[in-house]
C-alpha cells in the first residue's frame, strides 16, 4: 500500500531543476493512481486521494442505524478525524495537503438522509420515473476562497465567536460545531508545520529540505493567518481543498485569476517570486487535486482578463500532464493568442483538459432568471456541468435529475394499455402529463431536502466561505445562501426524442407498421430476426443529431416543455422565505449506465437495459458522417437556456489536428460551437486504436487521462462498463478507426 | 435542378480550407484502379451491399431496414444540398471554410455545380470544386469561374501510366491547369500517393516544378494513401487491387517533401 512519507530519497548533493521535480512528482503520481486502480478504483474524479493504510477513522454514530447526523455528530467524527489524520509528506512537492478519504462516505450504504426525515409518497413518483432527488446530497456549490485568504482560519474563528455571542441559543449549536471544526482546522495544520518542519530537519538533500523547511514555516503561519505570498496563498487553497474533501468531498477552485494574480503581482514586483516558481507551485496544485478551475473570460468592464498568470495555468498543466480540470471561459474578446495555445495543448496532450465554457450563453440564461449582469458573470464552471457564483449560491448542481426516457416508458406503457387515440400526439400528450407529475414532484423533494438537510449533513466546511452565512448562524441550506439556483437535470432527451421521432416516421407517416405490432417487439425486447428486422427500421429513424431532422424537432419540443415545467417549480414555491429558482439542464452525469439498466426497449431500437444518451448528447449513430457540426447543432438548439448548461460532450481524433492549419480548424470549431449557443463543451483527444488497447490492458496505459462526463479521470481507474462508455463514444464519432 | 448524390458529408476537414461540407457526386469519367470512393464511379446509382449490416431476414425485396443493402447515391436538388449545407454556415465563416464539391467528377454535372455554386454565394458561402480537369476546357470553364477555390488532381506526369492507371490521357489536364492558374482563383493541385504507382519522386518532382510555375496556385498537396475504399470495393463486390496496402509511412512522406523542398515558391504539403 502506499507510501505517506518521501524523505531522504535522494543523495545529499542532488540537485533539482522545477521541471526536474514536476517530471518526478508526476511519475509518483502515475504510480499511485496504479494502486488505487488496483484496489477496485473508482468511476469518478480522482479527487488527488491518496491509497494508505496508516490511518483508518471508524464513525462515531449518533444513530442507532449507525450513521451521523446533524451538527454535533458531524463535527465531533470531523474534528476526531483531524486530530489523529497523518501529515503526508513529499520532499518535492510545494505543498503538503494530501486527503486520504472523505467522511461522509464512512456511513453505512443506505444512511445518509436523516430517517426522522422521510420522504415515502415522493419516493414512490421518484422510483416510477427513476428520479434521482439530490435529498440527501451535499456540497454541490462553491465556496469562495477569497474569504479564506482576507480573513485567514483565526480570523474565520473569531468571527464565530463573535457572533456566537450576538446570537441566541437558537444558533449556538451551529456556532459550537463550527468553532470546533475551525480550532481542530488551526490545529492540524499548524500540527502538519510543526511535523514537516522536523522532516525538514531529517531530509538529507539540502535544496528538498530547504523545500520542507519553508513549506513548514508556510504552514505555521497560515494555520491562523491569512496568506501573504502567493505561495501561501496556493497552500492555503490546498489545505481547504484536502479538508473540504475529507468532511463531505466537496471542493471546487474558482477563477484561478481572481484570487492568485494579485499574489503573483505583489511577489513579482517585490522581486520574490519569478515565473518558474509560480509555474511550479501551480502543478503542485493541480497535482494535489483535480478540483475545478475557470481561466480567461471577461471581467466586470467586459474586458477580456486573460493575464500572465492564465497563460502559467496552462503552462504549469502541460508540464504537469495529468488529469486536470480546467474551464476556459470564451467570449468574443478573448485574447487569442492564449485561446490558440489551449487548443494546442488540448491536441498535443489529449488528457481531455482544457474545456470550454460560453461566456454569452450562460450570462444571458442566468440574467433571464432576473439577475444582474455582474452576478451573471461572476458564476464560475465549478463542477461537471455547473456553474456558481463563489460563496453566494446554494445550487444542487449535479445532484438532482429526472430520467425522462423513463418518462416516456410510463407514457407510453399507458397509452398501449388503453383504448384511447394511438399516435405520437397522443403520446405526447400523456409524456406531458407524467413529465409535470415527476417534475412537481422533483420540486417538491428539493423543497424536502432544503428543509431538512441539516438535520442530516450541515455543510460544516463550505459554510465558512459564504458571504455572510457566518452572520447569519445558520446552515447554507436554511438560509445561509444569499441565492438558492436549484439545478433540475433532464436525462435521456437523445432516447425520448428519437423514439417519439421514429414512432411519427414509421407509424404514423410511413404505416410499415401498427402500435400494437411495435409494442409486441418491444416486449420481446426486439428477439428473434423479425424483431430485429423492426428493431432496425426504427433505429434507422430520422434521429437527434441528424440536422434538423425529425429526432431534432422532438428535442427541441421535449426541452421547450422540460424548461417550462421546471420554471414553473419557481411559482410553486414562491413563498418559501429562502425565495427559491429552479433551472434546467440536461445532463445524465455518468448515470447513463444507471438510469438505463431498468428502462425497457424503447422504440428508437435501443434494447431493454442498454446505457441512455450521454448528457444532452445524441445516441450514438446518430448520423452516417457523425458529423461534429451536426451533433453540436443539435445540442445548441435543446438549451434550455437559463444559466444552466446542456453540455457537448465532443470525441475528437487526435490526427485531424496534427498541424498549425488543423489546429486552426479547432479553434474554429471549439469558436463555433460556442458561437451557435452551447454552453460547455467537454472534449476528449482520443486515439481510438489505443483506447481499444487500454480498454483491454487498462494498465498498459496507466498515464491516459480521459474526460467521462464533466470531469476527468485517469482511464485505468475506470469499471469495465464505465470504460465501455468512453469506447462506444469514440467509436460512433470515428467508426473506421474502431475497426 | 437535380443530380445524383452519393454523400453530402458535414464537418469535412481535408477538402479544402477550414470546415467544409463536401458533396459527392455519382459519376466519374476516370477509372482509377485505386479510388477509395468506388461507388461514385457510375453514372447511374448502383447497388451496394454490407454483408456485416446484414441481419439475415430475407426479406430483401420488401426493402432492407438495415442499411445492408443501399443505392449508393440520390437524386438530390440544389435546395436538398443547400437545407445541409447552410446548417454549418457559422462554422464555415469562422474557419474559413464552405462547400466542396467532389465525387465522381463535378463537372460531368456542370450545370448542376454552377446552380450550387449561385446558391451558395447567395448566402454568402464559399465553393470549391475538386476536379480531375480531364474534360474539354470549354465544359468545364464556366463552372471553375463560379468557384472561390480549385483544387485539381494530377496524378501521374508520365503520360502512358496515366492512360494505363485511369484510363484516360493526362495532357489535357495538363493544359487545363494551365488555363485554370490564368483565372485568378486561388488553386491547389494535388497527387494521391499511391505506392508503387505515383509515391515516387521521379512522378512528383515533375509535377511540382510544372505547377511551380503557374499563378495563383496555393500549394501542392500529397494525399497520403486512403485504404478506406476496400470496403467499399466489397459492398460493390468488386475485388480490391489495393488490398493490404498501407498508407505510406512517416519517413517516405517527410522524403517526398524533402525532394520537393528545393522548389522555390512552392508550398508542400502531405495530407
Amino acid at each position: 500500500m502506499g507510501k505517506i512519507r518521501f524523505i531522504n530519497e535522494f543523495a545529499a548533493d542532488r540537485t533539482f531543476t522545477y521541471d526536474e521535480r514536476i517530471a518526478l512528482l508526476r511519475a509518483r503520481k502515475i504510480s499511485q493512481t496504479e494502486e488505487k486502480a488496483r484496489a477496485g478504483g473508482a468511476d469518478e474524479d480522482d479527487y488527488g486521494l491518496i491509497e494508505q493504510d496508516e490511518f483508518r477513522y471508524t464513525l462515531k454514530p449518533n444513530h442507532p442505524n449507525g450513521s451521523i447526523y446533524g451538527f454535533k455528530a458531524w463535527s465531533e467524527n470531523y474534528c476526531a478525524i483531524l486530530d489523529r489524520h497523518p501529515i503526508y509528506v513529499d520532499a518535492l512537492d510545494a505543498f503538503a495537503a494530501k486527503g486520504f478519504f472523505f467522511l461522509e462516505r464512512l456511513r453505512p450504504p443506505g444512511t445518509k438522509w436523516n430517517p426522522d426525515y422521510a420522504y415515502p409518497d415522493l419516493q414512490a413518483i421518484f422510483d416510477r420515473y427513476q428520479i434521482i432527488s439530490g435529498i440527501d446530497n451535499c456540497h454541490h456549490f462553491t465556496p469562495d476562497l477569497q474569504i479564506g485568504f482576507d480573513r485567514g482560519w483565526g480570523g474565520i474563528l473569531a468571527e464565530l465567536k463573535e457572533e456566537r455571542a450576538r446570537h441566541d441559543e437558537s444558533h449556538h449549536e451551529f456556532y459550537d460545531a463550527e468553532i470546533a471544526v475551525v480550532e481542530h482546522v488551526i490545529a492540524f495544520i499548524r500540527r502538519a508545520g510543526e511535523e514537516i518542519l522536523e522532516l525538514s530537519r531529517i531530509e538529507r538533500n539540502a535544496q528538498l529540505a530547504e523545500n520542507l523547511r519553508t513549506m513548514g514555516e508556510i504552514d505555521l503561519r497560515i494555520a491562523s493567518e491569512p496568506p501573504k505570498t502567493f505561495r501561501e496563498a496556493v497552500q492555503w487553497s490546498c489545505w481547504f481543498s484536502m479538508l473540504s474533501r475529507t468532511y463531505n468531498r466537496g471542493s471546487a477552485g474558482g477563477q484561478l485569476e481572481d484570487l492568485f494574480n494579485p499574489f503573483y503581482e505583489r511577489d513579482v514586483a517585490a522581486g520574490t517570486l519569478t515565473d518558474d516558481e509560480a509555474v511550479f507551485y501551480l502543478a503542485c496544485m493541480f497535482l494535489q487535486d483535480s478540483r475545478y478551475w475557470q481561466l480567461s473570460g471577461p471581467d466586470a468592464n467586459d474586458e477580456d482578463r486573460t493575464c500572465h498568470l492564465s497563460y502559467l495555468a496552462l503552462d504549469a498543466a502541460n508540464r504537469l500532464n495529468i488529469a486536470t480540470n480546467l474551464t476556459i471561459r470564451v467570449h468574443d474578446r478573448i485574447d487569442r493568442a492564449f485561446f490558440r495555445k489551449s487548443v494546442e495543448l488540448l491536441f498535443k496532450n489529449r488528457q481531455g483538459w482544457p474545456r470550454y465554457s460560453s461566456d454569452k450563453a450562460l450570462m444571458e440564461g442566468f440574467m433571464r432568471c432576473g439577475y444582474p449582469k455582474e452576478l451573471a458573470r461572476r458564476r464560475v464552471a465549478a463542477g461537471c456541468h455547473w456553474m456558481c457564483i463563489p460563496g453566494m449560491e446554494y445550487t444542487m448542481n449535479d445532484t438532482v435529475k429526472i430520467n425522462i426516457a423513463m418518462v416516456f416508458e410510463v407514457a407510453w406503457n399507458e397509452m398501449m394499455s388503453t383504448e384511447g387515440e394511438r399516435s405520437a400526439e397522443a403520446l405526447w400528450k400523456l409524456y406531458g402529463k407524467h413529465l409535470k407529475i415527476a417534475v412537481d414532484a422533483t420540486g417538491r423533494g428539493v423543497m424536502h431536502h432544503l428543509n431538512y438537510q441539516t438535520k442530516s449533513q450541515p455543510e460544516l466546511i463550505l459554510n465558512l466561505m459564504q458571504h455572510g452565512l457566518v452572520k447569519k448562524g445558520v446552515n447554507i441550506t436554511d438560509g445561509g445562501a444569499n441565492y438558492y439556483n436549484i439545478c433540475i437535470d433532464a436525462a435521456g432527451i437523445a432516447v425520448a426524442a428519437d423514439s417519439f421521432a421514429a414512432v411519427e416516421q414509421r407509424i404514423d407517416r410511413e404505416g410499415k407498421l401498427t402500435f400494437a405490432e411495435l409494442k409486441r417487439h418491444m416486449d420481446a425486447n426486439y428477439e428473434g430476426v423479425d424483431g430485429e428486422r423492426v428493431r432496425q427500421l426504427m433505429l434507422h429513424s430520422e434521429r437527434y443529431g441528424g440536422g434538423d431532422s425529425l429526432g431534432d424537432r422532438w428535442a427541441v419540443r421535449i426541452s421547450r416543455l422540460w424548461t417550462g415545467l421546471v420554471r414553473d417549480l419557481v411559482r410553486q414555491h414562491a413563498g418559501d422565505f429562502r425565495h427559491v429558482n429552479f433551472i434546467p439542464g440536461l445532463f445524465s452525469w455518468s448515470n447513463t449506465i444507471l438510469l438505463g439498466s431498468i428502462l425497457k426497449a424503447t422504440p428508437n431500437g435501443r434494447k431493454a437495459g442498454e446505457p441512455i444518451n450521454h448528457g444532452a448528447n445524441p445516441n450514438g449513430g446518430f448520423r452516417a458522417d457523425g458529423a461534429v457540426t451536426a451533433m453540436c447543432n443539435s445540442i445548441a438548439a435543446v438549451q434550455p437556456g437559463y444559466g444552466n448548461t446542456a453540455p457537448v460532450q465532443l470525441e475528437v481524433d487526435p490526427q485531424i489536428a496534427n498541424d498549425p492549419e488543423g489546429i486552426d480548424k479547432m479553434c474554429a470549431m471549439v469558436m463555433g460551437i460556442i458561437k451557435s449557443g452551447n454552453t460547455l463543451l467537454n472534449i476528449n483527444i482520443i486515439d481510438a486504436r489505443r483506447i481499444l488497447e487500454a480498454h483491454k490492458d487498462p494498465f498498459r496505459y496507466p498515464d491516459l487521462v480521459v474526460r467521462v462526463t464533466g470531469f476527468t479521470a485517469f482511464f485505468a481507474m475506470l469499471s469495465p462498463k464505465f470504460r465501455q462508455l468512453v469506447v462506444d463514444r469514440v467509436k460512433s464519432v470515428n467508426p473506421e478507426a474502431c475497426r | 435542378m437535380k443530380a445524383f448524390v452519393t454523400d453530402v458529408q458535414r464537418f469535412s476537414l481535408n477538402d479544402g480550407p477550414g470546415i467544409r461540407t463536401t458533396v459527392f457526386l455519382q459519376g466519374c469519367n476516370m477509372r482509377c484502379d485505386w479510388c477509395h470512393n468506388p461507388e461514385t464511379i457510375p453514372v447511374r446509382p448502383v447497388e451496394m451491399f454490407y454483408k456485416d449490416r446484414c441481419i439475415g431476414c430475407g426479406k430483401c425485396a420488401e426493402g432492407c431496414t438495415a442499411a445492408a443493402r443501399t443505392m449508393s447515391s440520390r437524386e438530390m436538388t440544389v435546395e436538398d444540398v443547400m437545407f445541409q449545407v447552410r446548417q454549418d454556415k457559422l462554422y464555415y465563416d469562422e474557419s474559413g471554410g464552405g462547400v466542396t464539391v467532389s465525387g465522381g467528377e463535378p463537372s460531368l454535372h456542370a450545370d448542376f455545380v454552377e446552380a450550387l455554386a449561385d446558391a451558395c454565394h447567395a448566402e454568402g458561402i464559399k465553393i470549391a470544386v475538386e476536379t480531375n480537369m480531364s474534360l474539354p476546357w470549354a465544359q468545364i470553364d464556366p463552372m471553375l469561374r463560379k468557384m472561390d477555390l480549385i483544387m485539381c488532381d494530377l496524378k501521374l506526369n508520365a503520360t502512358v501510366e496515366h492512360m494505363k492507371h485511369t484510363g484516360l490521357d493526362n495532357q489535357s489536364i495538363f493544359n487545363s491547369i494551365g488555363r485554370a492558374s490564368k483565372l485568378g482563383i486561388p488553386m491547389i493541385v494535388r497527387t494521391p500517393l499511391i505506392p508503387g504507382v505515383t509515391d515516387s519522386e521521379d512522378n512528383i518532382k515533375p509535377i511540382a516544378e510544372y505547377i511551380a510555375k503557374m499563378d495563383n496556385i496555393v500549394r501542392y498537396e500529397l494525399l497520403n494513401f486512403n485504404p478506406l475504399g476496400g470496403s467499399k470495393r466489397e459492398a460493390l463486390q468488386e475485388r480490391d487491387a489495393y488490398d493490404g496496402v498501407k498508407p505510406l509511412p512517416p519517413e517516405s512522406l517527410d522524403a517526398l517533401k524533402r525532394a520537393l523542398a528545393g522548389i522555390r515558391g512552392l508550398e508542400i504539403k502531405v495530407v
